[in-house]
């Protein structure tokens, strides 16, 4: 068909999620069969009587009778028909709903039927009001005088043209009988009822943007078309594929568990604020809310996803990691996610930061990562991208839940939130309180504003963010050139002293003890002796496994850091707690070591590994390495150039 | 719409004055049919539709059509004549938005009734909604022809391949008008926001008496529910008048009986 709309569309003009239309057009259709449809009755006016009017009852009997369905569905389905605009009401015009009554109503006639292809003119709008004008003889109400004012400025132009029609159709209406008359006068208030409801109603023609093409339309069969659907196809084939035993059996345990939580399936306490406007439940559940709801922390304990995606959670978790001494997890999580979510021109410094802060050797926050994944991550952080930490990441989030997630639903902390959270009362609310509610609707608060706040909130946090225990030591204390703890704890770092006397950590003490092994450890290189004699005070510490993990790193590249930079023999020799290992000695023997720990070349020989796990000590103990050259050198990013002195950007 | 007040001139401003009152009037006439169809479209489809009622939509659609060419004509030479005067031009313009926006609408309620012929096949007649309407459209017809009575020439029972004819006929009308309409904006520029109207923001009410028996009969449209009370009121109102009939019946028959 080659006729084209006058209405010049540029595109985008069918209306998405109105396919309810044609379905509604074939019901209706079948509704006004004079034989098998609802009854219709004459409509008794002063002086004439029209015929075709029909009640409420019988729509709502005929409805039930023909679906099957029961009478308040049957209501409801009503209810759609007459918001959609293809029945009317004929008292009471303005609310378009069924009421299960004697009231009247009418079809509406096909030319002012709701159909995709012709949208809602605003110059039949202002027609429609000038003629309204005429009859009432100026009396508008408010809003269609607003609306009036509004395209009296907006189509000034046609404005002559637009009062003649009005006048001309008003004429010719008088040409017909009065009946006639008066039904087409309810016929078109109707329509503009639906289509330009009168404000504090819902509208039902409430639809969104509108889309390039039609959906109810068949498409036609272009090569392109069935290119697509080869694509598809092909695609389907090869999509890996479930028994269905399984996959069912996962939807049946999805529905069972979530089924006490949908507020579709079952009641929303304290209500459901679409039903009565009241909302209630949206301040108790909002994100950042301090006492949780019950339903929402039982929510946590379905899966560790559930748990990290609801903020309130996360808070929780982070409380929980952070006595446990092992936040830097969730938080290089966080910040994977943010770098995955962020804008594509921060990325880089992100990646840079991230490596600062949790992967590189001395980090303040170290996760914890095997050797393949880590050289994965370094290799790729030459080019960064997006997705760079995926692997780093899901490391973290399986070892999170497979060891911390457990022990956090054990916890007291998880076992506290869940006694102080709230269980609110159901409402109850009578009629007349409903209409109050619908009247005090107002909006909430806007977008930008709650993301300023989520901003503000996630700085404040940076601001605050924990210092991990675990890396501090002596050893590690940050030193004001070396670029590497930026970001979290910039000023305070610099001003923070190394571990005090007073702070009775348990590491300190296991790690007075090291500087003994030092020593040794220089003369003999024997890694695994050297940490006998501390393994029994480590043992004994909560973060065994951390510690014994730190010191035999912590020893050797720790006095590298101390040492290594020229300038910074000042500082180690003004700190006292470095203990007096005379920095002639070790400057043999760190290069060689620092060749085995420092040279992050990307081409790095496969023999060589970068980051040594535990297994892995040993090998470095014994190896002479003659990896010369990379000297003295602070902490750089693999990516950067292996320059002496270069500033680690 | 814009008085043509300048009765005094020269002749070529009097042939330009006749020439802006034959817009003029076409224009009107052609607001005039469009308004009729309009009418005539919003019965397609419901209980009164009927072949009588296709053939006016028929005959109402050719003279618009008529009328629109004969504007397009007029309009398209006089504006782009260039030696036409400022005030001209303007006139012309404000005529030019009008017949634009007529027979965008008319365009509109073509493809309209295209579609709902489509659906609505006059065959079957129990898919024809029933909306209420009783009474014929003849006389809407008639005002868009102009004229007085509308003789029913054809017999009412066509056969069923006029009506396939007739679509088709149809769509290539409205073809027609989507050309029209295309040439008429290639071919004369009118920048729409520079259009200025004369007229009212308001139009003027009209005769009292049309609006009040309409005014009424809305009325009672919209409060049906107290209808019995108004019919008691009614009621009410007429005993009293018997009563006072029956007063003064009884005191003249008391005179004629004392005097």
């Amino acid at each position: 068909m080659t006729i084209r709309n006058a209405i010049r569309d540029h595109g985008q003009r069918y209306r998405p999620r109105m396919a309810c239309l044609q379905k509604a057009e074939k019901v209706l259709l079948e509704m006004q069969d004079p034989r098998t449809g609802v009854k219709s009755q004459p409509q008794r006016l002063v002086i004439t009587t029209i015929p075709h009017a029909i009640t409420g009852e019988d729509i709502i009997a005929w409805l039930a009778d023909r679906f099957q369905i029961d009478t308040q569905e049957a209501r409801s389905f009503g209810s759609m028909l007459v918001a959609l605009g293809y029945i009317y009401p004929l008292q009471d015009h303005k609310r378009l709903l069924i009421k299960p009554d004697a009231s009247l109503y009418r079809f509406q006639t096909p030319y002012f039927w709701p159909t995709q292809q012709w949208p809602v003119e605003d110059t039949d709008y202002a027609i429609y009001l000038a003629k309204r004008n005429i009859r009432k003889k100026g009396i508008l109400e408010l809003h269609e005088q607003e609306q009036y004012n509004r395209l009296h400025k907006w189509m000034n132009h046609k404005w002559d043209f637009i009062v003649m029609q009005a006048k001309e159709q008003y004429r010719a209406a008088k040409e017909r009988k009065k009946p006639d008359r008066v039904v087409f006068e309810c016929q078109e208030r109707a329509y503009w009822v639906v289509h330009r409801p009168p404000p504090g109603t819902v509208s039902a023609m409430d639809y969104g943007l509108e889309r390039r093409i039609d959906p109810n339309a068949d498409e036609t069969k272009t090569p392109d078309f069935y290119e697509r659907i080869m694509i598809f196809t092909q695609q389907s084939i090869m999509r890996p594929r479930v028994k269905s035993s399984v996959s069912i059996g996962a939807l049946v345990k999805y529905c069972t568990t979530y089924n006490s939580h949908d507020p579709f399936l079952s009641k929303c306490l304290p209500s459901n604020p679409w039903l009565t406007d009241d909302v209630t439940f949206w301040t108790l559940n909002r994100l950042n809310v301090e006492v949780p709801s019950k339903m929402r922390v039982e929510r946590w304990t379905f899966s560790f996803g559930e748990l990290l995606s609801d903020p309130r959670g996360r808070d929780d978790f982070r409380l929980f990691l952070k006595k446990e001494f092992s936040s830097e997890n969730l938080a290089f999580w966080e910040s994977c996610e943010d770098l995955k979510w962020g804008t594509a021109a921060t990325m880089r410094e992100k990646a840079e930061q991230i490596y600062k802060t949790f992967l590189a050797r001395g980090a303040p926050r170290w996760i914890n990562i095997d050797g393949k994944t880590m050289e994965i991550t370094v290799n790729g952080l030459r080019h960064p991208h997006r997705y760079v930490l995926d692997a780093a990441q899901t490391h973290i989030y399986m070892l999170m839940k497979k060891d911390k997630y457990g022990r956090y639903i054990k916890s007291p902390v998880f076992k506290d939130t869940m006694k102080k959270a709230i269980c609110p009362e159901e409402h109850k609310f009578s009629d007349a309180q409903l209409e109050q509610n619908a009247k005090n609707r107002r909006p909430s608060l806007s977008p930008i504003i709650l993301r300023q706040q989520e901003l503000e909130q996630r700085a404040k946090m940076a601001a605050n963010a924990p210092v991990d225990i675990t890396q501090l030591c002596r050893f590690t204390t940050p030193v004001p050139h070396l670029a590497v703890y930026s970001g979290i704890t910039d000023s305070p770092s610099l001003a923070f002293p190394a571990p005090s006397p007073a702070c009775p950590s348990p590491i300190s003490v296991a790690l007075d003890s090291t500087s003994a092994c030092e020593r040794r450890l220089e003369a003999d290189e024997r890694k695994p002796e050297a940490l006998g004699p501390v393994r029994g005070p480590v043992s004994k510490s909560r973060m065994a496994l951390s510690l014994r993990r730190l010191l035999k790193r912590g020893c050797t590249p720790a006095t590298m850091f101390a040492s290594l930079s020229p300038k910074c023999h000042s500082a180690a020799g003004t700190s006292s707690r470095i203990q007096p290992i005379s920095p002639d000695e070790p400057s043999q023997a760190p290069p060689r070591r620092i060749g085995n720990f420092f040279q992050i070349k990307v081409d790095i020989p496969p023999e060589c590994r970068i980051y040594p796990i535990e297994s892995e000590d040993e090998d470095e103990a014994n190896r002479s390495a003659s990896r010369g050259g990379v000297g003295t050198k602070e902490i750089i990013c693999p990516w950067e150039s292996l320059t002496p002195h270069n500033g680690t950007g | 719409m814009p008085l043509v007040n300048n009765k005094v001139g020269d002749d070529s401003t009097v042939g330009k004055d006749k020439a802006l009152a034959d817009g003029e009037a076409l224009v009107d006439s052609l607001i005039k049919v469009v308004a009729c169809y309009r009418h005539l479209a919003s019965c397609v489809g419901s209980c009164t539709d009927s072949l009588q009622l296709r053939d006016e939509l028929r005959q109402t659609r050719e003279k618009a059509q008529k009328l629109a060419v004969a504007i397009c004509h007029h309009l398209t030479s006089h504006l782009r004549n260039k030696s036409l005067p400022e005030e001209q031009r303007k006139e012309m313009e404000l005529l030019w938005v009008a017949f634009s926006s007529s027979l965008e609408l008319l365009h509109v309620d073509m493809c309209k009734v295209f579609k709902m012929g489509d659906i609505f096949s006059l065959a079957d007649t129990g898919t024809l909604v029933q909306t209420g309407l009783q009474g014929g459209s003849s006389e809407v017809a008639a005002r868009a022809l102009s004229i007085p009575d509308l003789n029913q020439a054809q017999p009412p029972a066509l056969p069923a391949g006029l009506e396939s004819q007739e679509q088709s006929t149809l769509e290539q009308e409205i073809s027609q008008i989507d050309h029209m309409i295309d040439d008429m904006e290639m071919k004369v520029n009118v920048l729409r926001w520079m259009v200025e109207p004369h007229g009212p923001q308001y139009a003027d009410p009209l005769s009292s008496t049309d609006s009040a028996s309409l005014a009424l009969l809305s009325m009672d449209e919209e409060r049906p529910g107290h209808q019995p009370l108004c019919q008691r009121s009614h009621i009410f109102v007429l005993l009293l008048l018997f009563a006072v009939v029956f007063v003064a019946a009884t005191l003249s028959v008391c005179i004629f009986l004392f005097s």
